[in-house]
């Protein structure tokens, strides 16, 4: 039983980055912009995330209680993956360039300006690289929910993670409830799926899809910042965000565009990722790498087998949109 | 048309031009070397701010130049991030054109690639770092050089095996290779030393360096009981994973305490300045070189950090002078009798790989060692 109890909570820790790349890209596609630049986004949130803290503490000697320094750290990840995502808007939904091209350029961009800065700073911080203080650190660190945490087996296994978890979750619940409830939320479907039905029905297409990838973009950042800030403690690695931009776009495929199957999609691509260090079988660990995409590969046969339409791809994805077109 | 023809020849001349000016650079094997004009190129696998490997690299390249009074902004060019493979083919050919006398290879994986550069390009050495292909090429200006880091691990055990309360010892490992199967079990052989009890896990990653694995794996070992960690992995999660699950760590390439103060113990260290010292010396007063070289800790190539006198216990730092003593006294740490399997045929049963009394023979500098020996587990 603990063995899986820690195979679970490595699970969801490994999970968590996928969660906000993969909800981020689901909110930016469901406008109908397909922004390949998750892996970007999430390293100028991940820099960003760092840098924010470590300016505040170092430059202006500003002693960050945990949870401003949480706070501090999330604000300023979201913003700089925003930026990015604005830079392919302006690209993509104004001067009109491929999706796909802008989308890997943007990749291409961040990777550079995170490790360039990344250790632009490291240069000059005092320990020689860039990190923050302990302080601030603890508020990254696992949160014993007070009685919920005490239940046997259950606390350990749903209240025992860091505060970013739990947000993931928040983010995902209210997403869900933007999609399907709000009519706001069912404007930005339209826009994804029929710009020019939309834009017939006066909603204003520019707008939504700005605003989808931009705030799309900002949780990415959250999720590379999530991995600075928790998975490598609070210390900047080169190209520590490794991927995970990648996976997240393939999981937005695999949970159908749908921020409640996300969590499980990345709970479950989490759980493959770590799966050979607790469920040892003897074979060969490049076997146990390519589990994630394999069992993306077989989400697609299947949800290609059976269309249903509520599992589709907003059908504009992809495509920009010229109102002189019609 | 004719545009198209035109600009085609333009450009096929522009590049004529280019490659006309990178020969002009080029020195060759120069009689008026002096350490005010030999040029050095180095080819890093990653860069420093991994402050592991490739910063220990650098570290030695910045303490030979100020030995010898090279002037690295004008003398070195460093290249850094370059995988094996097109990235290093194309940064030697690089340094080649830029004029280096010497170019310096640090990953295994440039082998190959070091091997090809030596044939196309007679006139400059080529230098690689725990490779051994210069043995066997029999080229003049290909050499291969390693550090006997197996000594450095073996004392650095010493400390995880008086510091574990449970018994089990956890190592992050890259490749399985045998470089690294090498120095885990150095390490593991250091701690059985004193602790004839300790059992050891061990994971490999697949690569040298993903901090997010390092993390997941060091994370996983701590969840099978492990409570003191080594690493043969070039971030310092592992550290800092060992620090937020209140265990203890053994460092690698790097004093870490800062960022596990509660958690590191020492690391063992390579000081490659030894070895490039004595290269680039010999380069330029022209001696001869060796074709391959293993320098160890006699000659201060594997060396150790301070202890955290925070994290180990009391006698510590006399059991590890002791160890340091027999390793000095000329001990090998792999003496038999030793028991194991070879790591391409784990399933086959545990056989003897030494008799008692005798030493691994190593042909080369870089290690051959490629068993697991009984008391260590790999989890695959």
């Amino acid at each position: 039983m603990d063995t899986f109890i820690n195979f679970f909570n490595a699970a969801v820790l490994a999970g968590a980055p996928l969660l906000f790349g993969t909800m981020g890209e689901i909110l930016t596609e469901k406008s109908g912009n397909l922004n390949l630049g998750v892996e970007g986004m999430m390293f100028m949130g991940a820099l960003s995330g760092l840098v924010s803290v470590f300016l505040l503490e170092m430059g202006l000697a500003i002693d960050l209680a945990p949870w401003l320094a949480v706070c501090v750290a999330i604000a300023f990840s979201f913003i700089a993956g925003a930026l990015g995502a604005l830079i392919y808007s302006v690209l993509v939904v104004t001067l009109r360039t491929q999706q796909n091209v802008t989308g890997l350029a943007l990749t291409m961009f961040g990777i550079g300006v995170g490790n360039f800065l990344g250790e632009f700073f490291g240069r000059r911080s005092p320990v020689g690289f860039l990190t923050v203080s302990a302080r601030a650190r603890e508020g990254f660190r696992q949160l014993r929910i007070p009685l919920l945490s005490e239940i046997p087996i259950i606390g350990e296994m749903f209240f025992n993670y860091n505060v970013l978890v739990y947000l993931g979750i928040l983010i995902a619940i209210v997403l869900a409830i933007f999609f399907k409830f709000t009519r706001v939320g069912l404007n930005l479907r339209a826009v994804g799926e029929n710009p020019a039905a939309a834009d017939a029905a006066s909603i204003p297409v520019a707008r939504y899809k700005y605003l989808a990838t931009c705030i799309g973009g900002g949780i990415c950042g959250i999720g590379g910042m999530y991995i600075i800030m928790v998975t490598t403690s609070g210390i900047w690695v080169h190209n520590a965000v490794q991927g995970f931009g990648w996976i997240s776009v393939a999981l937005v495929i695999f949970a159908t565009w749908s921020p409640a199957r996300a969590v499980f999609g990345s709970l479950l691509f989490g759980a493959l990722t770590v799966t050979r260090f607790y469920l040892p079988l003897g074979i060969p660990m490049q076997i146990y790498d390519t589990l994630p995409y394999i069992a993306t590969i077989l989400v697609l046969i299947f949800t290609s087998i059976r269309p249903i339409k509520e599992h589709a791809a907003p059908a504009g994805l992809g495509l920009n949109y010229f109102r002189e077109d019609r | 048309m004719v545009k198209v023809f035109i600009s085609t020849v333009l450009l096929l001349l522009s590049t004529f031009l280019l490659t006309g000016c990178g020969e002009n650079g080029s020195s060759g094997d120069r009689s008026d070397l002096t350490f005010d004009n030999v040029r050095l190129a180095f080819i890093h696998v990653g860069d420093v701010a991994d402050r592991g490997y490739t910063y220990r690299q650098h570290a030695g390249t910045l303490a030979m130049v100020h030995a010898l009074g090279i002037n690295h902004d004008t003398q070195v060019l460093n290249f850094w991030n370059i995988a094996p493979g097109a990235a290093a083919v194309t940064a030697i050919e690089e340094a080649v054109d830029w004029g280096a006398d010497m170019v310096f290879a640090t990953s295994f994986g440039h082998g190959p690639m070091m091997h090809e550069a030596a044939q196309q390009f007679p006139d400059v050495r080529f230098m690689h770092a725990t490779g051994n292909l210069a043995m066997d090429a029999g080229l003049p200006n290909f050499h291969t050089y390693f550090g006997n880091m197996s000594q450095a691990r073996f004392i650095s055990g010493v400390a995880a095996g008086l510091r574990t309360e449970n018994n089990v010892l956890g190592f992050v490992a890259a490749h399985p290779n045998a470089e690294v199967i090498t120095g885990l079990t150095a390490f593991y052989l250091g701690a059985r030393s004193v602790n004839p009890d300790v059992t050891m896990y061990v994971q490999f990653m697949g690569v040298w360096n993903n901090p997010t694995l390092e993390g997941q794996i060091a994370q996983a070992l701590i969840d099978r009981g492990a409570d003191v960690l080594g690493q043969h992995a070039d971030s310092p999660t592992t550290q800092t994973v060992a620090q937020a699950n209140g265990v203890w760590s053994v460092g690698y390439n790097n004093c870490m305490r800062v960022e596990a103060p509660d958690a590191f113990l020492v690391a063992p260290m390579f000081a490659w300045e030894v070895y490039l010292t004595y290269a680039v010396r010999n380069l330029v007063e022209g001696n001869p070189i060796r074709t391959d070289v293993l320098y160890g800790w006699e000659e201060g190539m594997v060396v150790m950090t301070e202890l955290n006198p925070n994290t180990v216990v009391p006698n510590t730092a006399q059991a590890m002078a002791e160890a340091e003593a027999r390793i000095v006294g000329g001990f090998n740490p792999f003496t038999g009798p030793l028991y194991g399997r070879h790591i391409s045929d784990m399933g086959a049963p545990v056989r003897q790989i030494l008799a008692p009394g005798d030493v691994f023979f190593e042909r080369m500098s870089a290690p051959s060692f490629a068993y697991i020996i009984e008391g260590i587990t790999v989890i695959d």
